[in-house]
This record gives C-alpha cells, structure tokens and sequence, in this order.
C-alpha cells in the first residue's frame, strides 16, 4: 500500500468520471448529466468488514439523499499508509429510462495515518453542504485522532450497541454533545418505533387524560444491564410523563432467552391497581416479530419490522441540524446509567 | 506570423505552441500562418521543431497528438537564436520576418508574443520599433504577459514605453483567466438568460465572494514569488479582473471596447481604502509546514530561494466594495492562496435569504441561496437552495443542483491559451487587459501593499491544507459574515 494520496489526484479522477458519464448520455438530445447533491457522507469501518454491504446501504440511500460517499477502511498498524480509489454506483429505477449515478471514493489507511486524514477528506468535500462522518465501529471511535478526523463533519453518527459500556458511552456522547458536536445514535434511532407506538397509544384522549396516573416505568432487555437504547426509552419516557405532570421512576428487567441489549418489554402503570396500565411487548423470531400493545384489558398485534443500517440511517440523514429531543433525552439517559 | 520572444521557456512548451498546434489540428489557422521562435539558446529550424514536437505531445490538454497534423503544423515553426539586449537581433529578426513572410505569403500581418522576463519589455518594444517592425503591410500587435509593473508608477512607466512604439490598440495585455471557457460564460450567464440579471443587485444580492485557491506552494518559484506575493500575483490582475467581470454593467453592444468600458468602469468604483482601513478590511497569510495525504509538505519559509524570514504573503483576503448604484452596500470578498486545501476558482453569490421563516421549525431556513460559478478545475455552474425532504413533513434542506462543461456538453473546452490566442490573431481584444483597467486595479491594490509593507506580521499563520489564518474569518466575522467551503 503507498503511503501518500494527493486529493487533487482524487477530485480530477472524479471530474473524468462525469466527463465519461457524461459523454455516455445521449448530448445530442441536450439532457447530459445533472447530478443533485445534498451533502458528503463520509462513513468510517474497519478494514476487515464487508464494504459490499456499507455500499449497498448507500446505494439504498442515494435517491432520497443523494451524495458523495466517501468509505474509509482502516487497518490496525503503526506503518503510515494510505490509498484510494474512485468509482461511480450507477443503477436504473425500474419504469425509468435515466441512469441515475453516484460518486464513490474508497480510502484505505492504516491507524497510523489517521492524523493524514483530515487534510485528504476536507478538500473532497463538496462545497457548501453538510458533511455527515458515520463511524461504524468502536476501535476507531476510541483512536486518539478521530476527534479530528470528526472534526470535519457537521454530524457524526454512531452507534453505542457497538461502543461497549452504556454508562461511560453515553457519558462521552452527551459531553461531546454539551461542547457543541451535532451527535446520532443509532440506538436512539432505533428506539423511534417504540416511541410511535407509545405515542400513538395517547392519541386516544381518554389515556392522555389518564397520563399524570402513571408512576412506573419498567424496561425490559435482554442480558444483565440496560443497554443504551433502554436507558434512552427510559429517559424520553420520563421526560414525557413529567411534562404530563407524573413523578414516576424506572425500572430494568433482565429478559432471558433474549439478545443481549434487545428490548422486549415497555410497561407504565399506574400505583393503583384499577389504574392506567400500558405494555408493550415484542416477541417472535428475528426478521418476523410482532408487537402487543395492551392499554388494561384492550389489546392489538401489530407487525415489527426489523430495523436495518438503510432504514436507521435514512431516518437520521432526514435531520441535518440538532435533534433537541435526542439531546434531551441523552443527558437524561447519563443519569439514568448512573443510577437516578 | 506569430513571432515568440522566449521561445524556449516553459511557457512557450506548455502552453503557447500546445495552443498553437490544438489551432491547427481544427483548422484555425490560414495556410500561410507561421511562428518564428526566438531565445538566446542556438537551435537550427529542425532542432526547434524537434523540442517542440515533444513539448506539445506532453503538454496537449485533453486532446490527441496526431502526427499528421503536427507534420504540416511543423513546417510552420522557425527559430532564431538572439538576445533581446543585443540591437542586432532586431535587424537579423526584421529580416527573418522578411524571408518568412515571402515563403509562406503570410500577408504582413505579425503577432509579437513577449513571454520573456516582465523586465525586457521595454527593450524588446523598442527593439521591435527601431527595427522598423512596428508598422509594415498587414497589422502589428505586441501581447505580454502579467505582471503589468509592480505598482501604480512602474505600470504607468510600462505602458509608456510600450506606447512609444505601438497604440493602445495594438497592446494585448494577456490574463489567462479571462481566457477561461466559464469567465466568458459569465457574460452568456448573465446578459442572456432573463431570470438572473433582475436579480443582480443589492436588492437580492447579500455578498460575493471570489476564491482562487491553489494546493500546491511555490514549486521552485520561491525567488519570484518572494517578491511578487499573493496580492500582487492573483489579485490585482486575475481576481479583480473576475470580479469586474461578475459586477459590470451590461455593455451596449458585444464589440471589444465596449465590454472593456464597463469593466474597466467597474474598477474604478471600487472604493479605494484609507490606510487606516486597511487592516480592517484586509489579512495577509503565510503558510507553515504541514503533512498533507501523508506527506510532509514545507513551510513558505522553508522553500528554496524564499528568506527564512520572509513576510511575503503567500494567502491575501481582502474586503472590497463597489459605489455604484447597482452594488452600494455590498460586501465583495476576495481571497486568495497557496497550499489551501484543493485547486479551486470559483465566484460565490450569496443571495438574501428569505423575507419570513415560514418553515421556521422545519429546517435550516438560515441557508440562502448560492450561486456558484465555478472558473477551474471544473468549470461550471452550482445554484443551492432548499428542498423540501421527500416524505412525510415539512422539513427542508440544502441541495446543490450542478452544471458541469464537460459532462454536459460532452465535448472539449478550449484552452483559455487558445481562445486568446486566436483572438489576438483576430484582432477581438475583449478578453484582454487594457492601460485604464490595469492602473485602475493597482489603485484599489497599492494602498494595501503599502500598509501591509510598513507592518511586521507573525508569520506563519495558517498551517498548509486549511482554508487560510484566522484573521481572515475574524475579517468576515466583523461583517456578519463566514468564509464558505468552496
């Protein structure tokens, strides 16, 4: 592997790219190429992983946020090293007859020209839009220079399933978050089909009413401690219930028989034994999973469908600013982790 | 016939006969066109026809070397050996032009290129008029390259020794820039399309920025750039010349000296600062020595032939405004620099945003619209604006819609060498550079070398592969304002 990339090299192989693509498209009937643009995803993995499926999942993503891709691999050495390649994703929406294509660069490198990296990735940037750095992977989060790298991108994504240690994650979040970083968690994200179906349950008025009844809340997870997105759903949920006006508290259920970290339960009941009682409970095999929502003695299944890189990522590109509920909902979960 | 003073420099070899030849090869050129070649080097017609021949298949842009094309192209090129400080050059060229014109029945009509040191112009105009070759059958036109002085005065001696023996008429002060496929589209952009120049004014326009940013350093020019720096090198000519461009008002008719009025108008509405102001409204950088895609790149001071002490500016940002009635109020950004993060050129109009936050809790509505006409390396044009997110909601964000030349047309630019070239030879002086236009800029210039001259600044300031000092947002920060990310 060489040891050096001039981005330059890198933007004239992209500007061929679009000349070739371009002369590829019909110019004698005046369409040639209009390429829409709506940020730079730079999306950070180890070497070892599948890029096929990173490069699915942005192929997945590029009609509804089109964008630069930039993937880079990154080897677990101390010898400087550096390489990279430029090729375009091109693929043909059934019932259509245009081609709709998008720019990919592949960087590899080694941890020890992780510091090199900022200056390659700045000038690939496409001007004037968002850039948004999705780290997939806890090895890398933890390396002295990502902060820098991070640095680049107005949003980092990651997900703290992977990081290891709820408490001490959700702790580095929250204080990257408080020194004005715009931070996703995927374990937020996925936590967003929980909170429709709670909120869905207090559309119905004669509940909301019934709201400030509610004292406790109980999470249930798979393994022995709370996983991030349990500690999430806890502090929304006590949020909630306190702008609702209910002192309430949480309680951990440990589930057995199920993924570590996965959530099957979500109950919120009332002190009174005739009062509001609220579950929500998610069985079934992975893929084909359904959920029973209960509110007292009326109950409804509903189909859960299994969340995805796509469908994750798709929701939180959708929010290219600061996601307040989310912030909120992180420094709450910190102090949840530490035992409040 | 084109004759070639410095016929053996880089420029000659990289861009002039490239040029020349890409001419040919689309059969742009009359049958009795012919270059003569001039430098001190002692070469025979083959032995110059030979380097050549290398030169252009190395140099070509974008284009094939055909062989057969280049064979009759060749036949075209003469050289002779001779010192533009020596008088008897001139003679011995006088009739070279002579022998050269009856052989190939060129008609008369000379092009004199200088692409010598700025400091042999004098000489080689006066060597050309007292040889007599300044006026003959066919026309006489002189074209030399930047710099036009070093100030206000040396530009004004300059052009009184080049008036000595040519017009104003016949002098083709070359900047390449103008040459540019996209800097001409400006004028297309602007004067031909019906929905933009009603909003070319400060009613709509918020800011402009212009930003000629390089990657590289000084690569082995450390002595010339010592001395030049970044204000003189780019700004006076290149980016004020662009800036012109983007703000002129529409000329009357398309004819050279009509286009070149209203450029040259603009200029001199560009408030000229007090020295007081100067520091407000302007920043000088040097760069320092970084690693950048893994490699370790120098500092400014530590580049061969640069002091290691040096207070050249190799970066310049200056605050510029217009008082006129089209752009009075209206922040004009210019920067500019070596070792910034990639090679752009690009003008940047910012427009108003928004009279009222209708989507306010939807989206970024602090964004406003940008229209970007990019100059190199991809010459094209960008508008952002918001969209509507698909899906459920109202949440807007930014979009970038691109125009590319090269992938929309399908077919090669030419090179701004050959789109000037050929207007020298066509007499269409449009995109060239003329005495007013030129002293009108070192006016705007000269106050802001003279201030940063008397100052001792702490060099280096921005480290190479960053978008430039601090200073320099700190500048746009007093005017409510922040550097894009070109």
């Amino acid at each position: 592997m060489s040891t050096t990339i001039q981005p330059q090299t890198i933007l004239h192989e992209l500007a061929e790219l679009w000349v070739t693509l371009g002369k590829e498209s019909a110019p004698d009937q005046g369409s040639g190429v209009l390429r829409a643009c709506a940020m730079t995803l730079v999306t950070v993995l180890e070497e070892s992983e599948d890029t096929s499926d990173v490069w699915s999942v942005m192929a997945a993503l590029m009609p509804e946020h089109p964008s630069r891709a930039i993937v880079i691999r990154f080897r677990p050495s101390a010898e400087r090293a550096l390489s990279s390649r430029v090729f375009s994703q091109c693929w043909m929406p059934f019932g259509q007859r245009r081609q709709i294509c998008c720019e990919q660069i592949e960087i590899t490198a080694s941890d020890a020209s992780l510091p090199d990296l900022p200056a390659v990735i700045l000038p690939l940037a496409v001007a004037d839009l968002p850039v948004v750095l999705w780290c997939r992977g806890a090895r890398v989060f933890g390396l002295e220079g990502f902060p820098q790298l991070a640095s680049i991108a107005g949003k980092v994504v990651l997900d703290s399933a992977v990081m290891g240690g709820a408490a001490e994650t959700l702790g580095r979040l929250d204080g990257r978050t408080r020194a004005g970083r715009i931070i996703a968690d995927l374990s937020w994200t996925r936590m967003t089909r929980w909170r429709q179906m709670v909120a869905q349950i207090f559309e119905n008025r004669s509940y909301l009413a019934r709201l400030s009844e509610v004292q406790q809340v109980r999470i249930g997870f798979g393994g022995n401690a709370p996983s991030a997105s349990a500690y999430y759903l806890g502090a929304w949920l006590l949020d909630c219930l306190e702008g609702a006006g209910a002192k309430a508290s949480v309680k951990w259920d440990p589930a057995e028989k199920v993924v570590e970290g996965q959530l099957v339960r979500l109950e919120m009941n009332a002190a009174e034994s005739d009062g509001l009682r609220v579950s929500i409970a998610v069985s079934g095999e992975p893929g084909r999973q359904c959920a029973e929502v209960r509110v007292n003695a009326l109950a409804n299944r509903t189909v859960f469908a299994p969340d995805n890189d796509y469908s994750l990522l798709r929701q939180e590109l959708s929010i290219p600013g600061r996601d307040p509920v989310f912030e909120k909902s992180l420094t709450r979960a910190v102090r949840l982790a530490h035992g409040e | 016939m084109v004759v070639i003073f410095g016929a053996n420099g880089d420029l000659t070899k990289r861009k002039l006969l490239p040029a020349l030849y890409r001419l040919a090869y689309e059969r742009r050129l009359s049958p009795g066109f012919a270059v003569l070649g001039i430098s001190r080097t002692p070469m025979t017609d083959d032995q110059f026809r030979e380097k050549m021949s290398s030169s252009v298949e190395q140099f070509l842009e974008d284009s094939p070397f055909d062989k057969e094309v280049w064979t009759g192209f060749a036949r075209s090129l003469f050289y002779m050996a001779g010192d533009v400080s020596d008088p008897q050059t001139f003679s011995k060229l006088a009739a070279r032009v002579r022998e050269i014109d009856a052989e190939r029945h060129t008609g008369g009509n000379v092009l004199f290129y200088l692409s010598t040191q700025p400091s042999q112009y004098g000489e080689a105009a006066k060597g050309i008029g007292d040889a007599g070759l300044a006026t003959g059958q066919g026309w006489r036109r002189i074209v030399i390259e930047k710099p036009f002085g070093h100030n206000l005065a040396s530009a004004r001696e300059l052009s009184e020794k080049l008036h000595q023996v040519f017009r104003e008429s016949e002098v083709y002060r070359i900047d390449h820039y103008l040459g540019k496929e996209t800097v001409q589209n400006i004028l297309a952009f602007r004067f031909g399309n019906g929905i933009f120049e009603p909003l070319w004014n400060r009613r709509y326009v918020n800011s402009v920025q212009i930003t000629g940013a390089e990657s590289i350093g000084v690569e082995g020019r450390g002595a010339y750039y010592q001395e030049a720096g970044a204000l003189r090198d780019m700004i006076q000519n290149h980016l004020l010349q662009i800036m012109a461009t983007t703000a002129m008002e529409p000329s009357a008719t398309f004819q050279p000296d009509a286009v070149r009025d209203e450029r040259a108008k603009l200029l001199r509405t560009i408030r000229i600062m007090k020295p007081s102001e100067v520091l407000e409204n302007s920043v000088p950088g040097q760069y320092g020595p970084a690693r950048i895609g893994g490699a370790d790149v120098p500092g400014f001071r530590q580049e061969p032939g640069v002091g290691p002490e040096s207070q050249t500016e190799t970066y310049a940002a200056a605050t510029f405004f217009v008082d006129n009635w089209r752009w009075a109020g209206v922040p004009f950004f210019v920067r500019t620099g070596k070792r910034l993060p990639k090679r752009v050129t690009e003008i940047a109009i910012q427009f108003n945003a928004a009279p009222y936050a209708v989507f306010g809790e939807h989206g970024d509505e602090t964004t406003p619209n940008l229209l970007i006409l990019r100059i190199q390396p991809e010459e094209g044009i960008s508008l952002r604006f918001l969209s509507k997110r698909p899906g459920a909601g109202m949440k807007l964000r930014p979009v970038s819609m691109d125009f590319n030349y090269g992938s929309s047309f399908g077919e090669r630019s030419p090179t701004a060498y050959e789109t000037l070239l050929l207007d020298a030879m066509i007499g269409d002086a449009t995109l060239y550079t003329r005495q007013d236009m030129v002293e009108a800029s070192w006016a705007v210039v000269e106050p802001i070398l003279n201030v940063w001259h008397e100052h001792k600044f702490d060099f280096p300031n921005y480290a190479s592969g960053t978008w430039g000092p601090k200073e320099s947002d700190d500048m746009l920060a007093r005017h409510g304002h922040t550097w894009r990310r070109p």
